[in-house]
């Protein structure tokens, strides 16, 4: 059976290749090994969103029993999203647990993923702390994901506040990573930021 | 798997111009009939009530895979395994795959047109078959037979006798009667 999952891939693989999406830049996959369990995905993020500008790498597992069962995938890409893990980059989406369906493919995948970057559900969310900013202060929300697409995908907008609290954090000793995670979640507050961080 | 397709590709390098534009054309046609799950031309065709095109096999795991949630795997429509129809196509041989051990696929329903029969219609008389229509004018019919104004009532009195003047003056009641009950009916 783990026959039929190789196939369809392979066959996936070229129409995802030949699809217009790819010629726009707006998807792209690439293969990891030669057994077509592993891939490498790519989505661009969709304009008018804090994503804009930015790429964003993601982690296709095949399992097994595909295209019986959905293929496993998170964001390798740091990126600050209600559904998606600021931590761990697993993403909370309905196609990709039990909403989904033998005839969907890795094209249509990534397109999803895509459209949940520019139509988020805070109301069902992976980061708690990412979906209580979306909710209460969006202009925040916004800010962060904006300045998060820079450092991690790439993203064309630099946020010089931002930078100047991390450098003062990692001046402190804090690794810059941990940084941004604490002032992120802490809404840039760089003094709630700091206790946490040496508390 | 891997054969079949360079085969295929092989076959349409090695032909003329004008073979591999055919075979182009057959590939569009192959695509039209591939299963939505394996994407490989549907074997052991079957299509759902939504018109979904899979191979058995694969629509039977699918089902398997998800016994509480049975969605079609294209648009999620609600199917079930008694409902889908099997596709026969003219030129389809039966090939055994030793691997799939999935029940046979579900026979097509075929009902018989009804016995022998068109609509009889009306044709009289084929079917002893009888039906009649009357009118009658009740009173005026009661009239006539029971009283027998007309030819044929029994031998008049001779003229100048009782009987004849008694005969004339019951006939005028009998007549004024018929009238005013004529009129009656009239005014009902």
């Amino acid at each position: 059976m783990a026959n039929i999952a190789a196939q369809r891939i392979k066959r996936e693989f070229k129409e995802v290749i030949k699809s217009e999406e790819v010629a726009k830049c707006a998807i792209k996959v690439e293969l990891l090994n030669d057994s077509y369990t592993e891939l490498k995905g790519e989505i661009a993020g969709p304009p008018d969103t804090p994503y804009e500008g930015g790429n964003f790498v993601l982690e296709i597992k095949v399992p097994e029993t595909y295209p019986f069962n959905p293929p496993k995938v998170r964001f390798i890409t740091k990126i600050w999203h209600p559904n998606i893990s600021s931590v761990t980059g697993a993403i909370c989406l309905d196609i990709l647990k039990d909403q989904w369906a033998a005839a969907m493919t890795l094209r249509t995948v990534l397109l999803s993923l895509q459209a949940l970057l520019s139509a988020a559900e805070p109301d069902d969310p992976q980061d708690a702390v990412v979906a209580r900013q979306y909710k209460e202060n969006l202009e925040m929300f916004q800010l962060t994901a904006r300045h998060w697409t820079n450092v991690y995908a790439g993203g064309p907008h630099v946020n010089s506040d931002c930078d100047e609290k991390i450098k003062r954090l990692v001046d402190m000793g804090i690794e810059d990573h941990q940084a941004r995670a604490a002032l992120s979640s802490y809404n840039w507050d760089l003094e709630r930021a700091t206790e946490q961080l040496f508390s | 798997m891997d054969s079949t397709t360079e085969s295929v590709k092989k076959e349409a390098a090695g032909s003329g111009n004008n073979n591999s534009e055919s075979k182009d054309e057959n590939k569009k046609d192959d695509q039209m009939f591939e299963c939505n799950i394996c994407l490989d031309t549907a074997r052991d065709a079957v299509v759902s009530m939504c018109g979904h095109l899979f191979c058995w096999p694969c629509l039977h795991q699918w089902l398997e895979t998800r016994p509480n949630r049975q969605v079609c795997p294209v648009c999620k429509a609600a199917i079930s395994k008694d409902k889908v129809v099997p596709l026969y196509g003219r030129g389809s041989t039966k090939q055994e795959d030793p691997r799939e051990k999935v029940p046979p696929r579900p026979a097509g329903q075929r009902t018989e047109p009804e016995p022998g029969t068109s609509f009889p219609g009306f044709g009289f008389g084929d079917n002893g078959f009888h039906m009649s229509f009357g009118i009658g004018a009740f009173p005026l019919g009661f009239f006539t037979s029971t009283l027998n104004f007309g030819d044929s009532r029994p031998s008049a009195a001779p003229r100048g006798t009782q009987q004849h003047m008694e005969e004339q003056f019951l006939s005028k009641i009998f007549l004024w009667l018929a009238i005013i009950f004529i009129a009656w009916l009239m005014m009902a």
